[in-house]
């Protein structure tokens, strides 16, 4: 096993109630070292508790945590080499920028001469040099959110942890800092675990996304996987708009001949897919709205040709967004570069080609 | 019809409606700002520009032989260092002790938050010298502790009012103690903690910096209520002197020396002043706002037992005492002469003396609650909404009023409105007034925080729908502020009912408040009947507050300091 995909933390059949309220239900995952990987799902799905659970904050029922093979259910937040970055940072208000960041340090007894070493390190691994002495309420608040990754790292944890750490930003800065932030990451190869609600910002920050929903963990996989091959409808929907169509598989395909599902639209053929389904079997289709194409009204006479109206359409600049009538049912599609291809009216006839490669799932 | 055209003239019709509003706005609200401000000038600094006048006052002219006799005089002198003594040590165990039962309170087991909580605020409903009672009955001449171990030494002196002071002003220590500690973002400690600090550690760095501010404000009322509300001091001080109970009997007693009295008066004001002076222009501005979002609601973190457990006992220690205060005054109450003749009676209860104090006292007590929540209000709203100059100044006299020595005002108030135009002395309406407005700062504040709350976008639209500034005020800014009415009300009533400094000054025979009432008598001696009065004055506030608690259930509103207020 090579170093980079060793586990580095692992769960074991976590469970966590509060109250009534069952928080987490049967949690087991693997963390890699050197990974980014994100918790991702709705608010009250458990991924916070899961977060506060490896960092010490959070007992849980059942189950196990291990780090690096150590079991460490029962060490307190400071003796296991996690460190957390909360979502509102709480940095000590009546701080430096310099003494937040040094704080561990201090606590941990350094020489005054490194602890100011280090935190010069630190502030320019966060990209804030010579800002040491500012008090932190004049820092705006992406300078804040460094601040807080600064303390975090100054100790060298085995693994930050960082809870909803972009929310508090405004939408143009957090697209920057997501991309410092893992910038920050590889560059110091640590191994982190990111929540958020915010399947964009997941996709685009993660190595590997965990995809949680009331307690339970629905999905492992690399953003690709999770985005393309979903495993429920549930994912689907939550990493993106789908439209679903319900089928029934009419006939088996192989490596050369697809696989025919009649569905509402009527019958489609689509191509190889790993599930293990079989004639008059009941599926779902997933069809994720960039993947179909919107033509001027013709002939629909290809294969997966629809002929249709256009009931909504939304310019976007680079998309254009329609919603069209097939047979009575309305699909969603996202249509690039609209300047181009041009822009159909609200009540036009069109034609709509859905591709062949779609995501199946089993009923 | 085209939206543009639409808005074009709702814009159009804004601006002009904007004229005609900001025109009766400000006029209304400036009209009301020193409609107020002569209110408070007479009613506040008139009584102490009066005391001031006093106690320069000769036969012909001024003169600083008043001043001089004071300072050429031991007595007073040693009567002013005891009396700064005995406040610096109050002040400095009420903060301490009150910091420890919040901690526990905030932080502690689950289980005993709400008792602890419970047992610390009880007082609150209570006068402040029933702690006096309590320790005359168990360590008095003939306590019950004293008589039982055959001690020669009893509780009169020094060490009593000390006792008795700290516990009759903790909670309110407490109360704003906790008010800010439960502000702090609990992630702060569970950052530091997983930084590897420990809990002392946590404490020192991160607790009590933050909570400065708040505990420097809380040393101040406390500091001032120690001095000021004699009570306690007068019942237990035996031969000690102290500036406060040595001002009532100069005023009230043989001597009637006035100009010696205001001469006390001063140097009680004036510790006060200072301390009042650094917190609110020193200190003001360096509190820490707490960075970005609302802390976020987690498990607590577990407390080092190191620290835990002795704050635990501090706590459970504090709360017994207060829990066998209630306890021995319940049992003076209830014997013929408690530790003396322990036969049981109800005579004390029934006693009928004191049931026109007790009337009068809720009487004057729901006036001034009344009065005093509204003018906080308005003055909050004025404050808040006004654009004059002298708004801070408003705010500043309103908090002096609450902060300087209640004693101060008592006599203030007997130089200020002894003769025509504004003759008061003798009155009901004296104590109503002294009260409302010494208290009304409480409201005062709870509203600002409040009003601070709601956007002047929500007033501006009712504005714009055609409504006068009087009308938004009621159905607007009203609904909104009631919550701080109320808070407002409850402290104005409550403090009525139980203090004494300055409505001692001003009862006149036929009309005595029961507060004043109970000092006499556990002065005179007669533990019994003070003992009674005090259960009936408790279960009088203890009711009262009940009744609003249910009227704010029902209604929805509750009354809220918004988080800030005392």
């Amino acid at each position: 096993m090579n170093e980079e995909s060793r586990p580095v933390l692992v769960l074991r059949e976590i469970y966590k109630s509060f109250g009534a309220v069952k928080a987490l239900k049967d949690v087991s995952t693997e963390v890699r070292k050197g990974e980014l990987i994100t918790f991702l799902g709705p608010s009250g799905c458990g991924k916070t508790t899961l977060l506060r659970c490896i960092g010490g904050l959070t007992k849980p029922d059942a189950g196990d945590v291990f780090l690096d093979g150590e079991r460490i259910n029962d060490l307190t937040p400071d003796k296991r080499g996690t460190q957390m970055c909360f979502q509102n940072y709480a940095l000590f208000p009546h701080m430096t920028v310099a003494g937040n960041i040094g704080y561990g340090l201090q606590v941990h007894k350094w020489k005054k001469k490194r602890i100011q070493e280090r935190v010069e390190e630190l502030l320019h691994l966060v990209r804030l040099d010579g800002l040491g002495d500012r008090p932190i309420d004049k820092l705006s608040g992406g300078q804040q959110q460094r601040v807080a990754l600064a303390r975090a790292l100054a100790l060298e944890p085995k693994i930050l942890l960082l809870d909803e750490p972009l929310s508090n930003l405004d939408a143009n800065l957090r697209v920057l800092m997501r991309a410092s932030l893992r910038e920050i990451q590889k560059r110091v190869n640590i191994t982190t675990i990111f929540v958020t609600h915010d399947q964009f910002e997941a996709m685009s920050i993660s190595d590997r996304l965990i995809v949680m929903r009331e307690g339970i963990v629905e999905q492992i996989g690399t953003p690709h996987e999770i985005y393309e091959k979903p495993s429920s409808e549930f994912v689907a929907s939550f990493v993106g708009y789908v439209n679903i169509l319900n089928g029934v598989v009419r006939h088996m395909g192989s490596e050369t001949e697809p696989t025919v599902v009649s569905t509402e639209l009527g019958d489609l053929e689509v191509l190889g897919s790993e599930n293990d389904i079989e004639v008059n079997q009941r599926v779902f289709l997933i069809i994720r709205p960039e993947t179909i194409q919107v033509r001027p009204y013709g002939e629909a006479t290809e294969i997966n040709e629809f002929k249709s109206t256009v009931i909504t359409s939304m310019y976007g600049g680079s998309t254009i967004k329609y919603t069209v009538d097939i047979q009575g049912k309305n699909i969603v599609i996202d249509q690039f570069d609209p300047c181009n291809v041009g822009i159909f009216e609200i009540g036009k006839k069109v034609t709509v080609v859905i591709p062949q490669n779609v995501h199946i799932l089993k009923k | 019809m085209n939206e543009v055209a639409e808005a074009r003239i709702t814009r159009r019709s804004r601006t002009l409606w904007q004229s005609i509003k900001d025109f009766v706005a400000a006029r209304t609200i400036s009209t009301t700002g020193i409609l107020l401000f002569l209110l408070l000038a007479t009613f506040l600094l008139w009584p102490l520009i009066a005391v001031l006048i006093k106690s320069i006052a000769g036969s012909e002219g001024f003169t600083l032989q008043h001043y001089k006799n004071f300072l050429t005089e031991p007595y007073y002198y040693q009567s002013l260092i005891n009396t700064l003594i005995l406040g610096i040590l109050t002040t400095t165990v009420c903060i301490s002790v009150g910091f420890i039962i919040s901690y526990i309170t905030t932080r502690g087991p689950r289980f005993l938050r709400k008792p602890l909580k419970m047992l610390s605020l009880l007082p609150l409903i209570a006068p402040p010298y029933i702690f006096a009672l309590s320790l005359i009955i168990l360590l008095g001449r003939n306590g019950m502790i004293t008589k039982a171990l055959n001690l020669n030494w009893n509780i009169y002196g020094f060490s009593g009012c000390v006792i008795a002071q700290t516990l009759a002003f903790l909670p309110l220590a407490y109360l704003m103690i906790e008010n800010s500690i439960s502000t702090l973002n609990p992630n702060l400690e569970d950052s530091a903690a997983n930084l590897g600090a420990s809990e002392g550690k946590i404490l020192r760095s991160i607790i009590i910096p933050l909570l400065t501010p708040g505990i420097l404000k809380a040393a101040l009322i406390v500091f001032v209520m120690a001095i000021s509300e004699f009570g306690n001091v007068a019942i237990l001080s035996g031969r000690t002197p102290f500036l406060a109970p040595d001002i009532y009997t100069i005023v009230t007693g043989i001597e009637m020396n006035f100009n010696m009295g205001s001469v006390l008066s001063m140097f009680l004001i004036l510790p006060c002043a200072i301390i009042f002076v650094i917190q609110n222009y020193l200190i003001k501005g360096k509190g820490y706002t707490t960075i970005l979002g609302k802390p976020v609601a987690a498990e607590p973190r577990r407390i080092n037992p190191a620290i835990l457990i002795p704050f635990l006992l501090v706590a459970i220690l504090v709360s017994g005492l207060i829990f066998v205060t209630f306890g021995v005054v319940g049992m003076g109450t209830l014997t013929n002469i408690v530790g003396v003749d322990n036969t049981f009676t109800l005579n004390h209860i029934l006693d009928w003396r004191s049931n026109m104090a007790l009337v009068n006292s809720l009487r004057v007590s729901l006036l001034s609650g009344c009065f005093g929540a509204i003018m906080g209000v308005l003055l909050a709203y004025v404050i808040v909404r006004g654009s004059f100059r002298a708004r801070t100044a408003l705010e500043g006299i309103a908090l002096a009023g609450f902060t300087l020595p209640g004693t101060v005002f008592g006599i203030g108030y007997i130089f200020a409105f002894n003769r025509p135009p504004l003759l008061l002395t003798g009155t009901m309406m004296i104590l109503v007034i002294n009260c409302m407005f010494r208290f009304l700062a409480v409201g005062m504040e709870a509203g600002i925080n409040k009003l601070n709350q709601l956007s002047i976008e929500v007033e501006e639209a009712s504005l714009n729908l055609g409504a006068s500034t009087a009308t938004t005020f009621r159905r607007i800014v009203l609904p909104i502020v009631f919550p701080a009415f109320m808070y407002g009300f409850m402290y104005v009533f409550m403090t009525s009912m139980v203090s004494l400094s300055a409505v001692v000054f001003l009862v006149s025979p036929g009309q005595n408040l029961a507060s004043v009432f109970i000092f006499q008598w556990a002065n005179y001696g007669y533990i019994g009947l003070a003992s009674a009065t005090t259960y009936k004055l408790i279960a009088i506030v203890g009711a009262s507050l009940a009744i609003i608690q249910a009227l704010s259930r029902w209604t929805g509103l509750r009354p809220t300091a918004a988080g800030g207020g005392v």
